[in-house]
């Protein structure tokens, strides 16, 4: 195929920001998985709560407000959710783990869907993030008039911030190198004296606080509907996969993998229908431990 | 050697699913419940069954036996339409092509650990639902779904009104007592044995990958049967027969009847069932948020379901003071 320069930049821009929000998404999940060894079905359903608080700040009180609220609340909700109910689940089975948070998702989703409704609810983007930027006043090495929805590209430096973010707390404080201790073996460090239950329960709210994120600056793109919980969750879930469980790098890289590979063949519907789940096929049987997936994690 | 004794103790659990099923008709109307839901409910009695043949037997929690049920009554309908209103060579033909499609989807996600079969059969099954929706859009219908199926016939016979439901009865019952004998046979234990310890029943030299890809393309068959059964009772296939629900339905049921015990998922689904289309009246739209919470205070407080309850009444109520 031939592509122009100027398409090529489109596509790989929409790649950026498809694979922002499924970033987004597949960290929380990676991160929780990780640490606390839980498959968290009702991630996509934490997203949904903080999509559908988004647009109701937005609306009735502006976004600066949705924006200091709801990664707070879901970081309070996502606590409240593992004392209540996850930290029971430590000690059975991961089928069980798996079903409570398939029954969670599912509770949510019927309670949002009772409250506000099964149809899209328009988030209104604030006045500074609407329009298009004009790409070839930036990028010289495109030709003519090449304009980007605004919004998309704040999507995208969200994300990039918020990852950022995230591997400097794991990475550069004290707090992290727990965590990634945690990680690597909980028991071990439970032996040193480490208190991991607390900071256990301050990952699950992470994991929430970051579908928070998500929600506040991806509703706008994704829509406000009770189906977009499960529609995220199952390409995230792949991301992990492919990634390799638990690894926050692997979700970085296989989400903006996945991103480019559905921008890329957007021309082409019936590749682009399937590409995600292609990959992942091609990915489980030449890696099955996934891109970035330590050895002996669950194999 | 089987004495006569013998065969009644053994299948006292299939007579008695016998007498229950055949007999639907007459009492379930009386507690509200219409003609047609009890076809539908045998129906999901063979899913269930077969679902726990997986679930129940080898751990393994699938959220993908939608694709089954769904590609199979896409075949019958297509089977039905273009070929012959005879519902045997469509039911023959529906259940192999799942089969092959199971077999692919085993091999593929049975590589490894429970957790990774759980989130790749989801994917799987909203890969088939999306591929209906699009690429295969000129034969399932996409959004409005697959319509104009001739009334099914047992070869002479119309599949209408109690004839289904006899049909799908006599299947379910059928199908029962086979899943009965596979929980006896050594391959049954085999599967058995991967829930209880995976790593201890390789190590003394088992396959444990064969009866795991076994159990699954089971469970499959009999999910395809049902899919199968689904369009012969009501000529319409969509393409929510593959979707997420569909898989979460199974799965709620099940659990809510008590995994591993056969005869609770068919408790579950018949309960199910009647929730949904009977008492939901009275809840309207927020049926599924009751549904959703009764069975997160099953999965919470009684993991066995509804058969945990019964052994639970049983012990309190029957027990002797020489023991059990």
């Amino acid at each position: 195929m031939d592509m122009t320069l100027n398409a090529f930049t489109l596509s790989l821009l929409t790649g950026l920001q498809l694979g922002s929000i499924y970033v987004l998404i597949a960290l929380g999940l990676t991160l929780i998985f990780g640490t606390l060894g839980v498959v968290n079905f009702a991630h996509g359903a934490l997203y949904l709560i903080a999509i559908y608080l988004a647009v109701s700040i937005n609306n009735a009180l502006g976004f600066g407000l949705a924006l200091i609220l709801v990664p707070p609340i879901l970081f309070v909700i996502g606590i409240l959710l593992e004392r209540g109910l996850i930290q029971r689940f430590y000690n059975r089975p991961h089928t069980d783990q798996i079903l409570v948070t398939f029954g969670l998702a599912i509770v949510l989703q019927e309670l949002l869907k009772w409250i506000f409704g099964a149809n899209n609810i328009p988030f209104a983007i604030p006045s500074w993030g609407n329009g298009i930027i004009m790409l070839h006043d930036y990028l010289p090495f495109l030709e003519g008039f090449v304009v980007y929805p605004k919004w998309r590209l704040i999507l995208v430096v969200v994300s990039i911030v918020t990852v950022a973010a995230v591997f400097a707390l794991l990475h550069l404080t004290r707090f992290g190198l727990v965590i990634r201790a945690g990680m690597r073996d909980a028991e071990m460090l439970q032996f040193m004296g480490v208190n991991i239950n607390r900071r256990f329960m301050i990952v699950f709210g992470l994991g929430a606080m970051i579908a928070g994120i998500a929600g506040v600056f991806g509703g706008p793109v994704t829509q406000v509907s009770p189906e977009v919980g499960m529609q995220l969750l199952v390409p995230s879930f792949l991301i992990v996969v492919i990634g390799g469980m638990g690894s926050l790098g692997g979700a970085v890289l296989a989400g903006i993998l996945i991103g480019m590979a559905q921008s890329f063949t957007a021309p082409y519907i019936y590749i682009n229908t399937i590409i995600i789940y292609l990959i992942t096929v091609i990915i489980l049987l030449v890696r099955p431990r996934g891109l970035l997936g330590a050895k002996g994690v669950f194999e | 050697m089987i004495t006569q004794q013998n065969f009644w103790q053994h299948n006292k659990a299939v007579l008695m699913f016998a007498l229950v099923a055949l007999t639907m008709p007459l009492w379930f109307p009386l507690i509200g419940g219409y003609s047609g839901l009890d076809t539908k409910i045998m129906i999901f009695c063979i899913f269930v069954v077969g679902f726990d043949i997986l679930l129940g037997f080898t751990g393994y929690l699938s959220f993908g036996h939608a694709a089954f049920f769904g590609i199979s009554a896409y075949t019958t309908g297509i089977m039905l339409k273009n070929f012959s209103d005879n519902i045997i060579p469509a039911i023959i033909v529906a259940v192999a092509a799942a089969t092959l499609v199971a077999l692919i989807i085993g091999l593929l996600t049975l590589k490894r650990t429970g957790i990774y079969f759980s989130i790749l059969t989801l994917a799987f099954a909203e890969m088939f639902d999306s591929m209906a929706m699009s690429m295969l859009q000129k034969w399932t219908g996409g959004e409005n779904g697959l319509t104009g199926m001739p009334t099914p016939m047992l070869f002479d016979l119309k599949m209408q009104g109690d004839t289904v439901f006899y049909f799908c009865a006599l299947m379910a019952i059928l199908l029962y007592y086979l899943a009965k004998r596979i929980e006896r046979s050594p391959v049954g234990l085999m599967m058995k044995a991967i829930k209880c310890n995976q790593t201890r029943l390789e190590y003394t030299g088992i396959n444990a990958r064969k009866y795991k890809l076994l159990a699954f393309v089971l469970s499959a068959m009999y999910a395809a049967v049902a899919g199968s059964l689904m369009v012969v009772y009501e000529p319409f296939v969509g393409h929510e027969f593959l979707g997420w629900h569909q898989s979460g339905e199974i799965v709620i049921m099940s659990v809510i009847g008590g995994v591993g015990t056969l005869v609770g998922p068919m408790l579950g689904a018949g309960f199910m069932l009647y929730f949904e289309n009977v008492l939901s009246v009275s809840l309207g739209e927020q049926w599924l948020l009751v549904l959703g919470v009764i069975f997160m205070v099953v999965v919470i407080f009684m993991p066995g379901g509804f058969m945990e309850a019964v052994a639970r009444l049983k012990k309190r109520f029957f027990t002797t003071i020489d023991g059990e």
